[in-house]
């Protein structure tokens, strides 16, 4: 039988775990909703139980302590402007925040909920009328991947614009499970797999999104995307430089995941090559396959020379 | 279900809401609150945008339940003690409503902007709209109220400008639409907005198949569903119907075999919109594949009588719909005079019309017949199509069209879901209602047809042009529609702006597999118009003229015949290329731009109303009713479908002018078919010429009512009596009456007056099969600059600026044309950089706003307006169109700035980035 529908408004982490185990056979949980209910009036999410985490207080401070600044995941992508904190030490995170979707749409999605954002595909982002016309794709439980006519592997992009910023300047995600509060790098949550693009459980929430404050980053954030507002990423570039001389490649909206190429300033061509192999680009956005490639490498290649001009 | 408490604009209401049930539905539904619009569902347009707890928030991704207990405020919560809010007072008066279907959610986010961000800059307001849509006005006049706003906001002194013209009170003054303060409010109704008691809600299985038989459909297992109380299958419908006459091989559910994937197969009609949903999902269908035709070329081959996507149609052996073909002079001899010639292939994706608001319609029965309202830009034709398909005598059929969230062509059609709910208010003795899903809106299409073709022009080396020639084919879908009229027009519209003795073309209209087309803005022009306005560029190059100077040699005179003897009356082609050159500082620009900036011009002419009426018969293209009492009060009564550009306001600016009352006298009901009288609506841009040339001789035999009544009673003669600012005078004054102390002389001993103006399209045109193709009483004319950047290193095409100038003949309400000219240019900077329907297989890839690419306010460059007057000879007060041709010439001066830039020859739209890059590398 089908579960029934049910809205949960949580004001404690407690309490939404304590419903995401009860309905744990069905449910997902919303910060901003901004992704999850438009998949879901695709019918690309059908969970009984919505646990809307938006009154969770606590998720919504951003402070710093000795080592790190703490920011709250369920903090607006809009508000991020009014911690000088950001401001000063992270523009390149406000710049990306700045670069998603539209104004309106960043008063209420999240910074958590955009590192969440669920993978895309020109396949699979369609009505439950459309997948059924065009033969299901693998990701909603098809035999074949329409964009490559492959069987074996989904590759629908990943397509948060912050996250790359964060995984650049090594951000780290604390998250409380039922019974843990763990830390992790943030890269570290994303699969690869197009189906199931990130390894977190079910239940858990991301509690802060960690920036380490002894390094001093210089970032170059670029989006390739057809229009100046609205639509999502066809290839996010961050590149970050430290005192060193280390770089650190992350790239977003080719792959099921960020691509990540790390190594030293003055490598810089054998870097880009390595982002090239890693980058499994197929045909399922707007731009074609050969086009991201190319604007990648380019990107890249800007992003490289900016920052060893800084 | 649960029980919420919101406070709705200070007023507390207690509701029972679904679990997941959106804030939208629960506002619109649940709390009547109408104002709040759903566009795209999907939290990318921006309509839905309300506040809550002062803060904005698209309402159509945001479940209810997420608010209990908030404040929130709609738009109708904006105005207080029956004052406007001055944001909502500025939308109105700088012209920032059109149709107003995006307004509410415009002004709600632009007032959270302003409380965030006082002294914006223009840039800052560009990027805090840019999450709400709008096709209509180009962003500009409403940028410009958000401006004006915060200035005001700020204190700072304001300079209200006055557009008062020398000898017409009421013709040529710019002023908002007269239904606008309705609608900054939310409160005019559209078709979703009218809620009918007990009515079913309808809703769609639509083919997954392009080409398909269709076997069997059970729908026993629908049937049995709670709530679902009929479900109509295509054999119930078995008239065909069409806009056309020649085209009528539609029905409105697929009988025996589906042609396009979206085509509806089955309608459920149930006590909600949820349980229809669900008895949708219940029906069964067994189809059988058969072979498509998706390409032009496919449908261009010899295929099997079985496999002909109508097999009923022509008694060729291909899916070819239309062949036109016309020739005037010779074009061999021109191209032996032609000294350079330039010849290319060229290929346009289609485009949709992406009007804010769904399609919507509601249908009943009673003692009368039927009564259907709905959102059509042609109840005429609706009429008739009703009739027909309901096998009823015309007299028991009445449309009424509500306000109208935009058209641009594509709610110009009968359609078969205003057929199904017409249908099954019938079966049930209900009232039925549908709204179509933004995917539905592009699955119905009638947009733009994607079109391949082959141009050649060739002109002397002094630049006079020679000759051309055009081989054109159109994609048409799987349907008719306009098509035939697209056909011609993607060869007869070319026979202007410029002089043409040598002139021929052919154009194929092939049926496919897909999504029919139809009429959009500029129908039928825009593509082929964007091909030769490329072409002169490149000659102009080739040649080392400047292309301004190339078209100023070649243009038509006013009062001459083209080659194909269309009158051309007045023009402005002249006039509007060198406003154009002139204010964009061209002279110093064009080719004098470092690499990657450029400048490029482009022209353009279209009709200003068909001068043949679709249905041939003798009834006038336009006829208005005025009608005046006791009160004084002038009722002015239009078929003409006002659809967001006007009309109904220029209707009472000519009753005004030719009266000489003020507007505050006059009052306009449109398109209601038991009501008003015929017009024959909204397509071809013919509103302003016919309708308003009817209005004028409406009035103008009212005033001879009123002059005669006043001649009997004072004794003077009624060539002496004068019509001016509510006063009715004789030359010397001895007679001296105000508006009211005339009409009770008018009205005594006889009551109210209603008069009748029409409007008779003169005999025009050759007496050659295909000669009526294009014809108009008058036609427009235009030009525009266009400024860009191109990134060389990624092919990025960036619009800096926009000059475009129109020969409108006569603004009869400057605001309102300056209006249509920046919706225009928006519209074609879309087609040109980023609009295209792209399928995969027949399925259309991208039927949402997110994918299907309108520009938003960050995409749209500044436009620099320019109303050229021409006062037209047969236009009332000399005006002709300004909502359609204002297109054309904006997407051939991107294209060849792109030139000018770079020196690439765009041949395809979109100009997609990746193209422009592999153009570079190939130069």
């Amino acid at each position: 039988m089908m579960a029934e529908n049910k809205y949960h408004l949580v004001t404690s982490i407690e309490a939404a775990l304590s419903l995401a185990k009860q309905h744990v056979q069905s449910f997902k949980y919303i910060a901003g909703g901004t992704d999850v209910l438009v998949n879901r009036f695709q019918g690309n999410d059908e969970s009984a139980s919505l646990i809307d985490l938006s009154g969770i207080a606590i998720l919504k401070e951003v402070h710093a302590d000795t080592h790190f600044l703490k920011i709250g995941s369920l903090i607006r992508l809009d508000d991020l402007k009014k911690h000088e904190i950001i401001k000063e030490q992270f523009p390149a995170l406000l710049k990306a925040a700045n670069e998603v979707a539209s104004p309106i749409l960043r008063k209420t999605a999240t910074l958590g909920g955009n590192i969440l954002c669920e993978n895309r595909c020109t396949y699979f982002n369609q009505s439950a009328w459309w997948r059924e016309s065009v033969g299901y794709c693998l990701k909603c439980d098809g035999e074949v991947c329409i964009a490559t006519g492959g069987t074996k592997a989904c590759f629908s992009k990943f397509v948060s614009d912050t996250a790359p910023v964060l995984i650049s300047m090594n951000a780290q995600l604390e998250i409380i499970d039922e019974k843990s509060l763990k830390i992790i790098p943030l890269e570290s949550i994303y699969t690869g797999d197009g189906i199931n693009p990130r390894n977190l459980s079910k239940t858990a929430i991301i509690k802060n999104i960690m920036l380490p404050l002894d390094n001093s980053f210089k970032v170059v954030f670029k989006k390739l995307r057809p229009r100046e507002a609205v639509d999502f990423t066809s290839l996010t570039t961050a590149v970050s430089l430290v005192q060193n001389g280390k770089i650190k490649i992350v790239i977003g909206g080719i792959d099921p995941k960020p691509v990540i190429v790390e190594g030293m300033l003055d490598v810089s061509e054998t870097l880009i090559q390595d982002a090239v192999k890693k980058a499994r680009i197929v045909d399922n956005d707007y731009y074609s396959r050969a086009y991201r490639k190319e604007m990648m490498i380019l990107y890249l290649k800007q992003s490289l020379e900016e920052l060893n001009n800084k | 279900m649960k029980q919420i408490e919101l406070n709705i604009n200070g007023k507390q209401f207690h509701l029972l809401v679904e679990e997941h049930e959106m804030l939208s539905t629960v506002i619109r539904e649940k709390a009547g609150l109408t104002g709040t619009k759903i566009g795209c569902e999907q939290g990318s347009c921006g309509a839905c945008t309300v506040l809550v707890n002062n803060e904005p928030v698209l309402s159509c991704i945001t479940p209810a339940l997420k608010f209990d207990a908030a404040n929130i405020t709609t738009i109708e919560g904006l105005s207080q003690d029956g004052s406007l809010h001055k944001l909502q007072e500025k939308f109105v008066e700088k012209g920032a409503i059109q149709c107003g279907f995006c307004t509410p959610g415009m002004v709600m986010t632009a007032l959270d902007f302003v409380n965030h961000n006082s002294n914006p800059t223009i840039d800052q307001i560009k990027e805090g709209l840019s999450g709400n849509l709008c096709r209509c006005t180009g962003y500009k006049k409403i940028i410009e109220a958000v401006a004006e706003y915060a200035k005001e906001v700020n204190g700072s002194q304001l300079t209200v400008h006055s557009l008062e013209s020398a000898n017409l009170k009421s013709v040529g003054v710019s002023r908002p639409y007269i239904e606008a303060s309705k609608k900054v409010q939310g409160i005019a109704d559209y078709t979703d907005d009218i809620k009918l008691k007990g009515a079913l809600q309808v809703k769609f299985v639509r083919s997954i198949f392009p080409h398909a038989e269709i076997e069997w459909i059970d729908t026993d297992k629908a049937m049995k569903l709670e709530g679902v109380r009929y479900i109509a299958t295509g054999k119930e419908l078995p008239i065909t119907f069409g806009v056309l006459p020649i085209s009528q091989d539609e029905n409105a559910i697929a009988i025996h075999k589906t042609r396009y994937i979206g085509e509806i197969v089955a309608a459920v009609a149930a006590d909600t919109e949820a349980i229809a949903l669900k008895a949708c999902k219940l029906i069964e269908i067994k189809y059988n594949p058969i072979k498509q035709y998706l390409t032009i070329e496919d449908s261009l081959k010899d295929v099997g009588e079985h496999e002909k996507i109508h097999p009923e149609h022509g008694k060729q052996n291909n899916n070819v719909h239309k062949k036109a073909e016309l020739r005037f002079g010779d074009q061999q001899q021109g191209l032996k005079d032609a000294e350079v010639v330039s010849k290319m292939d060229f290929t346009f994706e289609g485009v949709n019309h992406g009007f804010t608001e769904p399609h919507s319609a509601s249908a009943f029965w009673d003692e009368n017949g039927l009564t259907m309202i709905s959102a059509t830009q042609v109840s005429h034709y609706l009429h008739r199509a009703l009739a027909k398909t309901m096998e009823v005598p015309l007299n028991r059929v009445r449309v009424i069209k509500p306000h109208v969230g935009g058209g641009f062509g594509g709610k110009g059609d009968p359609f078969p879901h205003e057929i199904i709910v017409a249908y099954i208010a019938r079966k049930t003795g209900k009232p039925v209602h549908v709204r179509l899903s933004r995917e539905e809106v592009f699955l119905t299409n009638h947009g733009r047809h994607p079109s391949q073709m082959t141009i050649q022009l060739g002109a002397d080396n002094d630049g006079i042009l020679k000759v051309l020639d055009a081989d054109i084919a159109i994609d048409g879908g799987a349907y008719g529609s306009f098509g035939v009229v697209t056909s011609y027009y993607n060869g007869v519209l070319l026979q202007a702006p410029y002089k043409l003795n040598n002139f021929g073309f052919r154009t194929y209209r092939v049926y496919t597999n897909k999504p029919q087309c139809g009429a959009m803005r500029g129908h039928g022009a825009v593509n082929s118009r964007f091909a030769v306005e490329s072409l002169i560029d490149d000659i102009a190059h080739k040649i080392k003229m400047d292309p301004v100077e190339l078209r100023m040699k070649n243009f038509l005179d006013s009062n001459t015949l083209t080659v194909g003897q269309y009158r051309i009356t007045s023009n402005g082609s002249r006039e509007s290329i060198q406003k154009v050159a002139e204010q964009s500082n061209w002279k110093n620009k064009h080719a004098k731009m470092p690499s990657g900036h450029g400048f490029g011009v482009g022209c353009g002419f279209f009709i200003s109303g068909s001068a043949l009426p679709i249905f041939w018969n003798e009834l006038p293209q336009s006829v208005v009713h005025l009608k005046v009492d006791f009160d004084g009060r002038v009722l002015v009564t239009s078929g003409a479908n006002d659809i967001g550009q006007g009309s109904d306001t220029m209707l009472a600016i000519i009753v005004a002018e030719v009266l000489g009352i003020g507007m505050d006298h006059i009052f306009v009901i449109g398109a209601d078919t038991l009501l008003t009288p015929v017009d024959l609506g909204s397509y071809s841009s013919r509103v302003t010429f016919m309708a308003g040339n009817a209005a004028k001789n409406a009035a103008e035999n009212l005033r001879a009512e009123i002059a005669t009544a006043i001649s009997k009673s004072k004794n003077v003669p009624t060539d002496e009596l004068n019509f001016l600012d509510g006063r009715v005078f004789s030359n010397d004054k001895s007679t001296d009456l105000s508006w009211m102390e005339a009409i009770e002389i008018l009205t005594a001993n006889r009551g109210a007056v209603s008069v009748s103006g029409k409007y008779i399209s003169p005999k025009l045109g050759g007496d050659f099969k295909g000669a009526g193709a294009g014809l108009s009483p008058s036609y427009s004319f235009g030009a525009c600059v266009a400024e860009v950047n191109v990134n060389e290193q990624t092919g990025h095409v960036k619009i800096l600026n926009v000059w475009g100038a129109h020969d409108c003949g006569k603004a009869l309400n400057p605001l309102a044309v300056e209006g249509q000219l920046e919706g225009s240019w928006h519209m074609g900077i879309g087609q040109a950089m980023s609009e295209e329907m792209r399928y995969y297989n027949g399925l259309l890839m991208n039927n949402n706003f997110l994918d299907y690419k309108i520009p938003t306010s960050l995409d749209t460059p500044d436009f620099h307006t320019n109303i050229i007057e021409t006062n037209d000879p047969e236009g009332p007060f000399g005006a002709k169109e300004c909502g359609e041709g204002a297109l054309h010439p904006v997407i051939p001066a991107i294209a060849n700035a792109i030139y000018d830039a770079v020196g690439i020859r765009i041949t395809k739209l979109p100009i997609k980035s990746e193209d422009v890059l592999n153009l570079l590398k190939e130069k």
